[in-house]
C-alpha cells in the first residue's frame, strides 16, 4: 500500500516555521516539535531530530537565544526565545515566501475554459 | 557569536546539545508511556520518530565548527595512524619519495643559488658589459682611448666604467699575492655598491699621480687587518709601494669578475689612474673590460644602436685602428651566469625524470594497497560519508606521505651542495653560496603536494567507486580488475622508458668524458709543477733586470735534484685570459691593420718546449742565443702556420706583432698547438716569443718544472731556490699541471656524476617496480597457478608465463624509452664532446643492459610461481 510520501521541505522552511512559532511564545525543543505538528495538521512530517541542528544554526546566527529553565511539566529544559534580529529576519523570510507562493499559485491556476 | 567564543565554549555547547536531545527523548517516552504504551515500545517509537540521534548530534555540532578545517585535521591524524600501522609500506614509500623529491630539491637549490638569486649589484638588470666586436663576432676587450671616446659620446649610459686584472703582493707578514682589479673611479658607482667603511674612489684620484688608493673586501679586512676599525686612511705596503686604504666593502659583496679558475675571489681594487702617455693606451691595445649602467628608460637595443653608431664614427675617424664591426652589449646576468645555465637546466630536466619514476613507483604501491582498503572504504560509505569526503581523505593521506618523503629528502638536499663545493663543480659561480632558502623550501613543498595529489588521484578515484555491497560481503577479495592492471602495467612501462632515457644520457656523457680524456692537450702535464711569481720593486723597472732575474731563477731550478727541465712563461695553457697581439705577416697584411688576425702570445724562456713536451714540428727551438741584441725570433703554432702560410714553409718568414709600426720578427720554428681555452675547443693561432727579446718583459711569470718523481715533492726545494735569489718575491698558485688540466674537465665530470646518480636511482626504482608488479601478479594468481599445476602444467611453463609477462613490459618500456631518448638527448648536445646525441653504440648497450636487468628483476618472483604447492594454492584466499 502506498502512503503519500511527504515532500522534503525547502531549505529555510524549518527555520522560518521555528521562528514563527517562537514569536508566539518562547519554548523548548520538544514543545516546538509538537506545536509545529499540530499547527500543520500533521500535513508536514518533520523528523524530530532535524529540529536541533536547525536550532543550533539559529543560535549561531543570533536569531534566537537559549537558556536553561523549567518547563510546564517540571522538567529541566532549554528554552529558546526570539531576538530582535530574529524578528526582522522572520519578517523578511515570510514576505519573500509569500511572494514565491503567489507566483507559483498563479502558474498553477486552472486554465480559462 | 564571535568565533573566539565559539572555540572556547564549544565543549559546553556540545554538552548542552546532548543534554537537550536526551531530555527531548525522555519527554517523548514519558508521554507515550503515560498514554499506555509499554516502555520498550515507547522507547523504540520515540527513537524512530526522532531519527538518527548520532547524526543529528553531529550535525548540530557541525554548526559550530569549521567543518572543512576540522575534517582536514581529522584526515591528517587518521593518515598518520594508517601510516604507522603499515611501517613497511610507509618506509618504502617515504624512501622512494625522499629520493625523488630530495634530488629535485638539491638541483633546484643549485639552480636557485647560482642562477635565480639576485646578483649582488644594485638593480642588476641595468648593468651591461660593453665589448668591441671582432671580425668573427666574438667579444673583445677595449683600449683606453676607445673607452674615453665611448664615455664622452654616449647618451645611453648613466655610468661607464672599465677594469682590468691586478695581482699585487701584499707585504704584511708573509708576502701574499692578492687577486685584484684595477678599476676606473666610477666602478663601484656603476655597480651600485657602497663601502661599509670609508669612502668610494674619487674622480680626482683616477690619474697616474694620485692612484695609489685602494678599496679592500670585507674578507681581506678581517683576514689581514684584523677588522681594524681605523683602517681607513691607513697606508699599506704593496709591490714595494705605499697605498692608502680608502674604504672597506660590505661583507655581502663578492666580486664575480673572475677570469682564471686558479684564482680566488677578488679582494682588492685599485683606482686605475691610467697614464695616457704610455704606449698601451692605444686604441688597438685591447686589454680593458668595460661595464656600464644604462640610464633609466633606455632599452638595451637602443643603447646597442647608439654604441654601434659611435663605433662607426670612430672607425671613420681612425680607419687604421678599428675594423668596422660594432659593439656587443651583454647583460651582466648572461655574462656571469650564461655558461652555467645550460648544464644546470639540463640537470633540472634530468632530475624531474627521476621524480616521475619515483611517482610511478609510488602510484603502483598505492594501487596495490588500495585493494586492501576496499572494505574500510565500504564501511565509511555505509556510515554516510560522501564520495568527495572519502576522496579528500585519501588525498590528504597521500599528501602526508609525500610531505614526509619531502622532509626526508631535504636532508641530503642540505648536505649535497656542500659536498659538491668540496668535490669541485667546474666553474659554477656562487656555488659556495648555495643554501636551502625559502624558495627551495617552497619549491619542495609544492612538488611534494603536487606529487601527492597526482599520484594519489588514480587509486583514490578507484576506491571512491567501491561497490559497498560487494565489498562488505564476507570473503570478498581485492579485485585485480582489468583497468587497475592496465594502469599498473602502463606505469611500469613509463618507469622503464624514463630510466632508459637517463641511462642513455649518462652513457653519452661518459663517452664524452672519455673522449675528452683522450684529447691530447698538446703538452704532457704529468710530472710538471707550476708556480707563479711576479716581480715588483723599483729595481725591476729596468727590463734588463727583469730578464736577468727570470733567467737566473730558471737556471737555479734546473740544477735542483730531481728536476729534468725547467722554464718560465707568461701564461700556461688553460690559464685563462690570454694576451693577443695583431699578427701582421709580411706580404699578407691588410690595408687596415685591424683586419689582420691576432695570435695568442706566450712569452717564454728557453727550455719551455722541452719542459712541457710540446712537439717541435719544423725548424728550431729558441735558445739562450736569442737574447736582446740578437735578431728577434719567434715560434708559431701549427694553426698559425696553416692559416697564414698555407702550403708554404713558414721558417724564415717575417711578421710584425701588435701594429705595423713595430719591428720585424722572424719565424724560426713551428710547434704543435696546445689547447688553451679548453680541451674541447679548437686551438686558436698561437705564437711564442723569447722573454729576452720582448720589449716589455712580463713581470708576472709562471715557472714550469718537470720532475722525475711526483711534482709536489720538489715544491719546497723550488720555492727555496726562488727565494734564495730574492726573498721578497712571493710565490703563488703552486699546482701540478695534471691537477690543473683536471680542473678544466670538472664541469663535465660534475654533470656526469650527477646524471649518473640520477640514472642509477631511476634504474633501481624501476627494478623495484618491475619486481613488485611481477611479485604481486604472482600472489594474485596463486589460485590459478594451483589449478594449472593440478591440471598438469609444467613448472617451466609457469616460469615462462610470468617471465614473459614481465619481459614484455620491459620491452615496451625500452621501445618507448628509445623514442623518448631520441627526442630528449638533443638537449644534452652542448655538454657532449665527440659523440652524437643519437650515438648508436650508447643506445644499443643501454637497451641491452636494461633488458637483461629487467629480465632478472622479474625472474626472481616468477620463480616463486614455480614453487607453489597446488594444495596450498587452492585453499588460498
Amino acid at each position: 500500500m502506498t502512503k503519500n510520501e511527504p515532500r522534503d521541505l525547502f531549505p529555510g522552511a524549518l527555520e522560518m516555521m521555528v521562528l514563527r512559532t517562537l514569536k508566539r511564545q518562547p519554548m523548548h525543543g520538544y514543545a516546538l516539535v509538537q506545536l509545529i505538528k499540530r499547527s500543520s495538521n500533521d500535513l508536514l512530517q518533520v523528523e524530530e531530530g532535524s529540529l536541533y541542528p536547525a536550532l543550533q544554526r539559529l543560535l549561531k546566527e543570533g536569531l534566537v537565544k537559549a537558556e536553561w529553565g523549567i518547563s510546564a511539566t517540571n522538567r529541566r529544559v532549554r528554552i529558546y526565545r526570539l531576538t530582535p534580529a530574529g524578528t526582522k529576519h522572520l519578517q523578511r523570510e515570510v514576505s519573500s515566501f509569500e511572494r514565491m507562493l503567489e507566483g507559483i499559485t498563479r502558474v498553477l491556476a486552472p486554465e480559462e475554459s | 557569536m564571535s568565533w573566539l567564543r565559539r572555540v572556547f565554549f564549544r565543549r559546553a555547547m556540545y554538552g548542552d546539545l546532548s543534554a537537550e536531545i536526551r531530555e527531548h527523548l525522555e519527554e517523548k517516552i514519558d508521554e507515550l508511556v503515560a498514554e499506555g504504551m509499554p516502555r520498550k515500545d515507547a522507547e523504540a517509537k520515540a527513537r524512530k520518530e526522532f531519527g538518527n540521534v548520532t547524526l543529528m548530534e553531529e550535525r548540530g555540532r557541525e554548526v559550530w565548527q569549521w567543518p572543512r578545517l576540522e575534517s582536514f585535521i581529522a584526515d591528517v591524524r587518521f593518515g598518520l595512524r594508517m601510516l604507522r600501522k603499515s611501517p613497511g609500506f610507509t618506509a618504502v614509500a617515504v624512501l622512494t619519495l625522499a629520493l625523488g623529491i630530495g634530488a629535485n630539491a638539491t638541483i633546484f637549490s643549485l639552480v636557485n643559488g647560482v642562477l635565480l638569486r639576485q646578483l649582488p649589484y644594485h638593480d642588476p638588470g641595468r648593468l651591461v658589459m660593453v665589448w668591441e666586436k671582432t671580425r668573427d663576432g666574438s667579444p673583445e676587450n677595449v683600449g683606453y682611448a676607445t673607452y674615453l671616446d665611448w664615455k664622452e659620446q654616449n647618451k645611453s649610459f648613466e655610468q661607464l666604467a672599465i677594469y682590468s686584472d691586478w695581482q699585487p703582493v701584499l707585504q704584511i707578514g708573509d708576502p701574499e699575492v692578492l687577486n685584484g682589479l684595477r678599476v676606473s673611479s666610477n666602478y663601484f658607482r656603476t655597480l651600485g655598491i657602497h663601502p661599509e667603511l670609508g669612502r668610494d674612489f674619487l674622480a680626482t684620484e683616477d690619474v697616474p699621480t694620485g692612484n695609489k688608493v685602494v678599496m679592500i673586501s670585507h674578507s681581506l679586512w678581517v683576514r689581514k687587518f684584523n677588522s681594524d676599525p681605523n683602517i681607513v686612511g691607513k697606508p699599506i705596503r704593496m709591490n714595494a709601494l705605499e697605498y692608502i686604504v680608502a674604504g672597506v666593502l660590505p661583507a655581502s659583496y663578492q666580486s664575480l669578475m673572475n677570469q682564471d679558475p686558479r684564482g680566488g675571489t677578488v679582494e682588492i681594487w685599485r683606482v686605475l689612474g691610467y697614464d695616457v702617455s704610455q704606449p698601451w693606451a692605444c686604441r688597438t691595445c685591447h686589454h680593458l673590460i668595460a661595464i656600464g649602467r644604462l640610464r633609466d628608460g633606455v632599452a638595451i637595443a637602443q643603447a646597442r644602436a647608439e654604441m654601434d653608431t659611435i663605433a662607426a664614427a670612430l672607425t671613420k675617424a681612425y680607419p687604421k685602428e678599428y675594423d668596422d664591426t660594432g659593439v656587443i652589449l651583454t647583460p651582466i646576468r648572461d655574462q656571469l651566469l650564461g655558461a652555467a645555465s645550460t648544464p644546470l637546466y639540463i640537470l633540472l630536466g634530468a632530475v624531474s625524470l627521476v621524480l616521475l619514476v619515483a611517482c610511478a613507483n609510488l602510484a603502483n604501491l598505492l594501487l596495490a594497497r588500495a585493494t586492501h582498503r576496499e572494505r574500510e572504504i565500504a564501511v565509511r560509505f555505509a556510515m554516510g560519508a560522501g564520495r568527495g569526503r572519502i576522496l579528500r581523505q585519501l588525498l590528504a593521506e597521500n599528501c602526508l606521505l609525500c610531505l614526509l618523503g619531502a622532509a626526508a629528502g631535504l636532508i641530503p638536499a642540505y648536505w649535497t651542495p656542500r659536498v659538491l663545493a668540496v668535490v669541485g663543480t667546474g666553474d659554477l659561480p656562487r656555488i659556495d653560496q648555495v643554501h636551502l632558502d625559502w624558495r627551495v623550501l617552497l619549491f619542495t613543498l609544492s612538488v611534494a603536494l603536487l606529487t601527492g595529489i597526482v599520484v594519489g588521484l588514480a587509486p583514490a578515484y578507484r576506491l571512491a567507486k567501491t561497490d559497498v555491497h560487494d565489498s562488505l560481503k564476507e570473503g570478498a577479495k581485492g579485485s585485480g580488475s582489468g583497468s587497475g592492471r592496465r594502469l599498473r602495467d602502463l606505469l611500469i612501462i613509463s618507469e622503464v622508458a624514463l630510466s632508459l632515457t637517463l641511462l642513455i644520457g649518462t652513457g653519452l656523457l661518459l663517452r664524452s668524458l672519455s673522449r675528452l680524456l683522450t684529447v691530447s692537450p698538446g703538452f704532457d702535464p704529468s710530472h710538471v709543477l707550476s708556480m707563479e711569481t711576479s716581480v715588483q720593486g723599483q729595481r725591476f723597472d729596468d727590463p734588463k733586470v727583469v730578464r736577468q732575474y727570470f733567467a737566473d731563477v730558471v737556471e737555479r731550478l734546473r740544477t735542483l735534484p730531481g728536476v729534468q727541465s725547467a722554464a718560465a712563461a707568461s701564461e700556461i695553457p688553460l690559464g685563462g685570459n690570454m694576451d693577443e697581439y695583431g699578427f701582421h705577416a709580411e706580404g699578407k697584411m691588410h690595408a687596415n691593420p685591424e683586419e689582420d688576425p691576432s695570435a695568442e702570445r706566450y712569452c717564454i724562456t728557453p727550455g719551455y718546449l722541452e719542459t712541457l713536451h710540446i712537439p717541435l714540428l719544423r725548424g728550431r727551438d729558441i735558445s739562450a742565443a736569442d737574447s736582446a741584441p740578437a735578431p728577434q725570433v719567434l715560434l708559431v703554432g701549427e694553426t698559425t702556420a696553416r692559416r697564414i702560410w698555407p702550403g708554404e714553409d713558414p721558417i724564415g718568414k717575417r711578421v710584425k706583432l701588435g701594429g705595423t709600426d713595430k719591428p720585424w720578427w722572424t719565424v724560426v720554428g713551428v710547434v704543435g698547438d696546445v689547447h688553451h681555452v679548453g680541451l674541447d675547443a679548437v686551438p686558436n693561432m698561437q705564437m711564442y716569443v723569447p722573454h729576452q727579446q720582448w720589449p716589455y718583459p712580463d713581470s708576472l711569470m709562471t715557472f714550469v718544472i718537470r720532475t722525475v718523481g711526483p711534482p709536489t715533492s720538489t715544491s719546497a726545494a723550488a720555492q727555496q731556490a726562488i727565494h734564495a735569489l730574492d726573498s721578497t718575491q712571493p710565490i703563488s698558485r703552486i699546482t701540478s699541471l695534471e691537477h690543473y688540466v683536471g680542473l678544466s674537465m670538472q664541469g663535465r665530470r660534475f654533470a656526469l656524476i650527477l646524471i649518473g646518480a640520477f640514472a642509477t636511482i631511476a634504474l633501481l626504482l624501476s627494478l623495484v617496480g618491475i619486481y613488485g608488479v611481477t611479485s604481486y601478479s604472482v600472489s594474485q594468481r596463486t589460485r590459478e597457478i594451483g589449478i594449472r599445476v593440478a591440471l598438469g602444467a609444467q613448472r617451466s611453463e609457469l616460469l615462462g608465463l610470468f617471465l614473459r609477462q614481465g619481459v614484455l613490459l620491459v620491452a615496451f618500456g625500452v621501445i618507448a624509452g628509445v623514442f623518448a631518448s631520441l627526442a630528449l638527448t638533443q638537449f644534452l648536445a652542448s655538454l657532449l664532446f665527440g659523440v652524437q646525441p643519437t650515438d648508436p653504440i650508447t643506445f644499443g648497450s643501454v637497451v641491452l643492459l636494461l633488458l637483461l636487468v629487467g629480465a632478472a628483476a622479474c625472474y626472481i618472483p616468477a620463480r616463486r610461481a614455480t614453487k607453489v604447492d597446488p594444495m596450498v594454492a587452492l585453499r588460498y584466499e
